[in-house]
């Protein structure tokens, strides 16, 4: 090994050690307000595989926990399996809460369908897949309601979905996306949810939702979610949902999101880039000398 | 002229296939928690060695098995030299979800030229690199050169978005198709 490539393997191992010290849970004591328990949700998370995530539901679980995320729930496109794996490896090792899901990724539109245990099939309708969702105790949400999607959900569907997200990267991504999801957001009293739509660019839980329930388990987030009982924060610090709840809160929950990374992190961004590139450059030639093959011994 | 490699077979077989995975297995750590952490590089290291396996697939499935001209560890490590491009870029992208709050990073996304034309370049550098591997390893012609990377391309990427994308792209391909 040249000495190159030593001085970008010790940076890697010097940014893996740094970064392995400074990955820890931040845990917070439990926030009651109103008589509710306060739980910090990301109801939009995909995993790896199939689903266009890049992590397990296992290591989903233990980011959440590192995010300060009470729960999340993991939706796989037009599967529920991840979700069951997660709650399987949630449980398993104490929490964060992991609702089993679904994002139904239909040509019409995108819905979340959280707590659910069965597949619903992108076939369906709007309606038909709310339908579905409510028959197997679970919750509707639509993902990302941007104007190109509003046509799927008619007054059937509107009349029986449940919550949609108001806060998503989308808002960031697009001048149009915190207008037209607000505007969504309106047509109808429904639950406001922010969520990451977790794909593994950003950190989970970067848009989440404040969910005002009885405690800490699955089926009361969902009675909370059809209570409409939730909380969000845009990008400019308005609140959204529950107006009483808002008041309640008056700013007790935005305290309550991750810290800003401090200098170990910042350490081993950087080491860790600064070893991978040098790791890359040194030695590992782009371009071979057109006589390889007469080098090498048939 | 250069020595032969002294590598024994199986490390020249996955030295550079390794290196692909560890890349991206950084890249997934950096990108989700602004750090290089045990917990998500070794892990996603694992995951995403996918993504070498379909390559190695690709290559496997044109290689000239009967006259091969060097062996296929050779032929692994040679072909995976053309990997670097992507890998770089790859530094590059994690590197700015990594240091840049990630809602500018999603602003930033609403434009696809800081994106695609990097990728795009990228892309065609690292086909003419496999394309001069097909020329000078096996010593395929041009038109058959040409054919053996469209063949290592289609199972690699056609495998590597089945298993990343899974039933969504599935439900856009019957969508586009009626079926």
């Amino acid at each position: 090994m040249n000495s190159a490539r030593l001085v970008s393997a010790g940076l890697l191992l010097a940014a893996l050690a740094a970064g392995t010290l400074a990955d820890r849970p931040q845990s917070r004591p439990p926030l009651w307000i109103g008589g509710y328990r306060v739980l910090a949700a990301d109801f939009h998370v995909h995993s790896y595989p199939l689903s266009a995530g890049t992590l397990a539901p296992w290591d989903l679980v233990l980011e959440a926990r590192r995010q300060s995320l009470d729960a999340i729930s993991i939706t796989g496109h037009n599967q529920v399996e991840a979700g069951l794996w997660g709650r399987w490896f949630a449980r398993l090792v104490g929490g964060p809460t992991v609702i089993p899901g679904e994002e139904i990724h239909a040509p019409g539109y995108h819905m979340i369908a959280a707590g659910i245990h069965s597949t619903i099939s992108w076939r369906n309708t709007a309606a038909q897949s709310i339908a579905e969702i409510h028959a197997q105790g679970g919750v509707a949400i639509a993902a990302h309601p941007v104007r190109g999607f509003w046509a799927a959900f008619d007054p059937q569907a509107m009349a029986s979905l449940d919550a949609s997200e108001i806060m998503q990267p989308v808002v960031y991504s697009f001048k149009y996306g915190a207008r037209e999801l607000r505007e969504f957001y309106q047509r109808a009293p429904l639950a406001a949810i922010g969520s990451s739509d977790y794909h593994g660019m950003g950190p989970l839980g970067l848009c989440r939702t404040y969910v005002f329930a009885r405690d800490s388990s699955e089926q009361s987030i969902l009675e909370a979610i059809r209570g409409r009982r939730t909380v969000v924060y845009d990008g400019d610090g308005s609140a959204w949902g529950d107006s009483q709840l808002i008041q309640l809160a008056s700013g007790r929950l935005r305290g309550r999101e991750p810290q800003p990374s401090g200098s170990l992190d910042l350490f081993s961004r950087a080491a860790g880039l600064l070893g991978l590139i040098g790791f890359l450059m040194a030695g590992n030639r782009v371009v071979y000398s057109a006589k390889e093959k007469e080098i090498v011994p048939k | 002229m250069a020595q032969p490699p002294s590598h024994p077979d199986a490390w020249l077989a996955i030295r550079r296939p390794l290196l692909v995975a560890v890349v991206l297995g950084c890249a997934v750590s950096l990108m989700t928690s602004g750090r290089l952490s045990l917990r998500l590089a070794a892990p996603a290291t694992l995951y995403w060695t996918f993504v070498p396996l379909l390559e190695i697939a690709g290559l496997a499935a044109v290689w000239p098995w009967k006259r091969s001209p060097v062996s296929f560890a050779r032929a692994i490590d040679l072909f995976f030299a053309s990997n670097t491009p992507w890998s770089l870029w790859f530094c590059a992208f994690a590197g700015v979800w990594a240091f840049f709050p990630p809602a500018r990073v999603y602003a930033w996304t609403s434009s696809p030229w800081p994106w695609y034309p990097p990728a795009l370049a990228i892309g065609l550098w690292s086909a003419c690199l496999d394309f001069r591997f097909f020329r000078d390893i096996p010593g395929r012609t041009p038109a058959r050169a040409c054919r053996d990377l469209a063949v290592q391309r289609f199972i690699a990427w056609t495998g590597g978005v089945a298993w990343f994308m899974g039933p969504a792209a599935w439900q856009v391909f019957a969508s586009r198709f009626g079926l």
